[in-house]
């Protein structure tokens, strides 16, 4: 091992091999944050909605006949849906999770109009609203028939009972056994006593960045608007079957209405994430790039290298030194050059996550992306200063006679 | 060395584009006359948006008192709503529309171009005319795109008379109504807010209500909730500040009946002040940038070694050229000058770089619907690239030109 | 010590056939002082490079030490150049980067010595040179002739078969030229064998015996042609 004679030299003539370096140490930099980004959005991607997306889809009607009789006619369209051959389930919603748009409500737990509340989504449904979303029920019981409700699109009140996600339960009685809390009030619009019944296991919000995308609550009420939507639960594997069969249906029902935004909710998932996901792809591209880009620029630089030394190579073949000894000599360099590098990438790349933790809010990075990423590197580097380095293997020890 | 400088450019150049669209001025010739209005209207124990950010939006009460107080050179309130038009053709199928129920000063305000007619007065206003200003598409579909000023259309069972067509029109962002999307589509039709009220068309945007609204129609009017944009116009900073006093003053009245509980906090954002504000521009592109920038300096590092490389290799040539006569400043010269050739190359490689990058987001980011219009290069882009790249270059060359002027000449000669 | 037989060395292109070396023979015994001189093209740097086991030869037997070189792959050639040889070069071939010290101490490194031990070796014979106290210096540091010394003891320290020269004051002054060569007498006086490769026949004269290159065979070995030389 040479080591004492190779940093020796590298620390007299530093300029090409600093510049190897700092291309390491930045690119380290920027792989390890891009990297942690890409866990951070995955992490955030892999979150379940708690509803069925691979069956559900949800669709807009509109009617604009004023004097339309609004409760039967939904009553009409939702028994049409349930009873068509490949649907499990229909309800009438008004929205589901992951959509971006949706209704929040503050719930307190007293009746008091100055306490703090505690925000939650809110989802109107009826008793078939546990089957078609597909959520788990874990404790307490689903809505009776009775129980639910017709409003009008600006009634203000407000039904006394309510599901709300396991989430929601541990928020509001942090210290009570989740088979205990159904049965509690709470309270909503500051004064009215909202009594949990049931809890379910876990179903999202409309908006995915928010805090408190776990806290739902189902309300048993259907609210006749104009503009009214049905969320579906298809048979498996029916999904893509019926559902132009069930947009045709409901277009030719009754005239004068417009039925569109059909979508799926896998559509729904893939759009609420699509920043997310294709800033992981984008973030792994660049790194995928930046990675090439070094990787051949030290092919470069080391081609450069052994060119300009091929006399000390000769000489030192002279000397004695066998062919794996010369490769050994330029990788030992390479890889002492690609420690300094990979050691200011750390510091650099744990400075920049500081600065963007700061900047933009971004999570701290994983501990062991740094030494993966150090890894990562010093494979770069050597693999890409073998080929020069065998190049190298293969000047003539007769070079060193030569007088030129 | 060229394919160095264009792939780091072209990198850099992609986001600053996304960047530099998504907080442009959208309207620059008024930017700095239009004010967004926000007054306090919030509940006691909790800000609006941590830390003491009033509410984005008015509520009808403050909203439409103030626009009757018309305190300001001119005002404007609306708000996003839907309309179902029926074509009154055969056969036709009914269809949504995309609408805004405005005030009549919106289109003076905004400068909004037309191709027929124009918006309505202040009477139309008053008198609850049925009125609609349409978009050209809209104009293209019902009337085959001749003036139809005066023509009638029909939306949820009444009748609307056509006042004026509005020309292509997509400020980017959409700055007067960021809540609900600040790179979203220009509404295709607009129709007076007094109509729409009368008439308790819902709002389409967001809305949000500490308190929780009295029933009815009439209840969500007299309510605590927000869900229209309030703008004004003034040209001086002595109008605003007349302004502003005036908004302390209307605040003073509100909170004598009971109203706006939180300490008095009435905010006067001109439309870039206002975007800043909302944060319109993605954090990710934030992120982006700072990625891209090092990108663009691992790229520079590439560069300069490469140089470093070639001039090395070129020193005997340049003892050579130093001993045959040349001066220091004549080797110095001779390798910026080609370091700035390198740049331009660099920088128009890059450029097409920058155009492929773009697509390439655009394929990602596709069903984003205003993406287009992000991934659009202007000229400005373009120049900023091919310096960029030249100064790049020319930077990167700095260390090795000098080297490359400090052989001695014909101290390489004997090795030739 | 070394025997070389009939040695012939053939470089083969598509078009040409040079016989660099055609049925040369050396022998050189331990302790012996031989010049080997003769015009450019020669013949003489072909010799240098087989000798120095640099390259391999056509045909022939080469014995070194006792033992046949030919058939050895390169290792085996590497690590004998690295035992036996100690090799002085007309452009001194220092390593610029490397100090005084570590120049000698490249071949020191390939032999496996440990570090005590290198550091004995290389101290004793940068004494021998009178170069004990340069230690740190660079190549670029020393005059010409105190870098072939340090090429000298790098040769050394080792502790080879023999040394091989080639044309080891060529690069230097006459003054540093003539204490080079009264080093290299008084290295071979203590006993250490050299073989030296020149074209100049004032430097042959320091040697006890010249052997004459003529387009690569041996020609008379005898010093009289050198006086003819001289008094010509």
């Amino acid at each position: 091992m040479e080591l004492g004679p190779i940093w020796r030299a590298l620390m007299r003539n530093k300029t090409s091999y600093v510049l190897i370096a700092l291309q390491i140490a930045v690119t380290m930099a920027i792989m390890v944050n891009a990297i942690g980004i890409v866990q951070e959005r995955s992490q955030q991607m892999a979150r379940p909605s708690g509803v069925d997306e691979e069956n559900i889809f949800y669709l807009s009607s509109v009617v604009f006949d004023p004097d339309v009789d609004r409760e039967a006619l939904i009553s009409e369209d939702l028994d049409a849906i349930r009873n068509f051959p490949g649907v499990r389930n229909a309800i009438l919603s008004n929205t589901v999770p992951l959509r971006g748009g949706g209704w929040s409500e503050g719930i307190t737990l007293e009746p008091d109009p100055d306490l703090e509340s505690t925000g939650v989504a809110i989802y109107f449904t009826d008793e078939h609203g546990i089957d078609t979303f597909g959520v788990d029920l874990i404790a307490g019981r689903n809505f009776e028939p009775t129980e639910v409700d017709w409003h009008d699109f600006d009634s203000d009140a407000w039904p006394p009972l309510a599901i709300v996600t396991r989430a929601m339960a541990e928020e509001l009685f942090p210290d009570t056994p989740l088979n205990d809390v159904p049965g509690k009030t709470v309270y909503i619009h500051d004064t009215k006593p909202v009594t949990i019944i049931g809890i379910t296991a876990r179903m999202q919000a409309a908006w995915n960045s928010w805090s408190g995308v776990e806290r739902s609550m189902l309300v048993p009420v259907k609210r006749a608007t104009s503009g009214v939507r049905y969320v579906i639960r298809a048979e498996a594997g029916y999904r893509d079957e019926i559902m132009p069969q069930i947009e045709e249906m409901l277009a030719s029902s009754s005239g004068d209405r417009i039925v569109r935004n059909m979508k799926t909710m896998e559509e729904t998932r893939q759009r609420s994430y699509l920043e997310d996901s294709s800033m992981v792809k984008l973030l792994l591209f660049i790194v995928t790039v930046l990675t090439s880009i070094t990787g051949l620029g030290i092919v470069g630089l080391a081609s450069f290298s052994v060119a300009r030394r091929t006399k000390q190579i000769g000489t030192r073949r002279a000397l004695g030194a066998t062919r794996p000894a010369i490769l050994r000599y330029f990788m030992l360099e390479n890889f002492v050059i690609s420690t300094v590098g990979v050691i200011g990438g750390a510091i650099i790349a744990i400075g920049i996550n500081m600065w963007m933790i700061e900047a933009f809010g971004l999570q701290r990075i994983a501990w062991y992306l740094i030494p993966a990423a150090m890894v990562t590197l010093w494979l770069v580097g050597q693999l890409a200063v073998y080929g020069p380095a065998r190049r190298a293997t293969m000047v003539s020890p007769a070079l060193a006679t030569r007088s030129v | 060395m060229v394919a160095a400088i264009a792939v780091g450019i072209g990198a850099y150049m992609t986001i600053i584009n996304v960047d530099y669209v998504m907080s442009s001025n959208p309207i620059p010739h008024r930017s700095d006359v239009l004010f967004h209005v926000e007054v306090d209207s919030w509940q006691p124990n909790k800000a609006y948006y941590e830390p003491d950010h009033p509410p984005e939006q008015v509520t009808y009460m403050d909203g439409i008192a103030l626009l009757e107080a018309g305190k300001a050179r001119r005002q404007v309130l609306s708000y996003k709503t839907g309309r179902v038009l029926e074509p009154q053709g055969e056969g036709e199928r009914p269809f949504e529309l995309e609408s805004r129920s405005t005030s009549a000063d919106f289109f003076a305000m905004f400068d909004t171009p037309f191709v027929y007619g124009g918006g309505w007065d202040k009477s139309a206003d008053d008198n609850e005319e049925y009125v609609v200003v349409i978009s050209k598409e809209i104009n293209e579909r019902l009337f085959g795109g001749e003036n139809s000023v005066g023509q009638t259309l029909v939306m949820n069972g009444d009748p609307y008379r056509v006042s004026g067509v509005m020309d292509t029109w997509q400020p980017m962002p959409k700055f007067y109504d960021v809540n609900n999307g600040p790179f979203e589509e220009v509404e295709e039709v607009f129709l007076p807010l007094s109509v729409a009220i009368a008439n308790e068309f819902g709002s389409y945007g967001n809305t949000s209500c500490w308190k929780a609204p009295e029933g009815g129609w009439e209840g969500r009017l007299a309510s605590e909730c927000i869900w229209l944009q309030f703008w004004v116009e003034l040209h001086s900073e002595n109008e605003r500040q007349e302004y502003l006093a005036f908004l302390e003053a209307y605040v003073e009245t509100q909170k004598a009946v009971g109203r706006f509980p939180r300490p008095t906090n009435n905010r006067l954002n001109n439309v870039m002040e206002w975007m800043e504000y909302q944060e319109v521009v993605a954090e990710d592109v934030g992120v982006l940038k700072g990625l891209s920038l090092l990108f663009l300096v691992v790229c520079l590092l590439n560069t300069i070694g490469l140089l470093l490389a070639k001039v090395t290799r070129q020193v005997g040539d340049i003892s050579l050229r130093r001993a045959l006569g040349a001066s220091r400043r004549d080797v110095f010269s001779q390798y910026i000058v080609e370091a700035g050739v390198i740049g331009l190359a660099g920088g128009l490689l890059g450029v097409a770089m920058t155009w492929l990058g773009l697509q390439g987001i655009k394929s990602l980011y596709g069903e984003l619907e205003f993406i287009s219009r992000l991934v659009a290069m202007d000229w400005p882009v373009i120049f900023a690239a091919i310096v960029l790249a030249i100064i790049a270059a020319l930077a990167a060359a700095l260390y090795p030109t000098w080297k490359a002027s400090g052989v001695h000449p014909a101290s390489q000669l004997k090795a030739l | 010590m070394l025997s070389m037989q009939n040695i012939s060395k053939v470089y083969r292109t598509d078009t040409v056939e040079t016989h660099a070396l055609r049925e040369f023979s050396l022998n050189v015994d331990e302790g012996e002082f031989v010049s080997v001189t003769g015009p450019s093209g020669s013949g003489k740097t072909t010799f240098l490079n087989t000798a120095g086991l640099l390259e391999e030869f056509s045909s022939g037997t080469y014995e070194l030490d006792g033992r046949d070189v030919s058939g050895l792959n390169d290792t085996e050639r590497s690590r004998l150049r690295n035992e036996k040889i100690g090799f002085i070069f007309q452009s001194f071939n220092l390593i610029p980067e490397l100090d005084v010290f570590d120049n000698v101490d490249v071949p020191l490194r390939y032999r496996g010595f440990d570090a005590a031990e290198r550091k004995k070796r290389i101290d004793h014979v940068l004494d021998i040179v009178g170069l004990g106290s340069r230690n740190k210096h660079l190549p670029s540091q020393l005059s010409g002739g105190q870098q072939q010394r340090v090429a000298i003891a790098r040769a050394l320290a080792g502790a080879p078969r023999f040394l091989l020269a080639d044309e080891p004051t060529g690069n230097l002054d006459s003054h540093m030229a003539d204490s080079v060569m009264d080093l290299l007498s008084e290295i071979n006086r203590e006993g250490t064998t050299i073989i030296m490769v020149t074209h100049e026949p004032s430097l042959a004269s320091r040697a006890h015996r010249n052997i004459l290159v003529l387009d690569g065979q041996v020609g008379t070995s005898e010093p009289e042609l050198h006086l003819a030389a001289q008094t010509a």
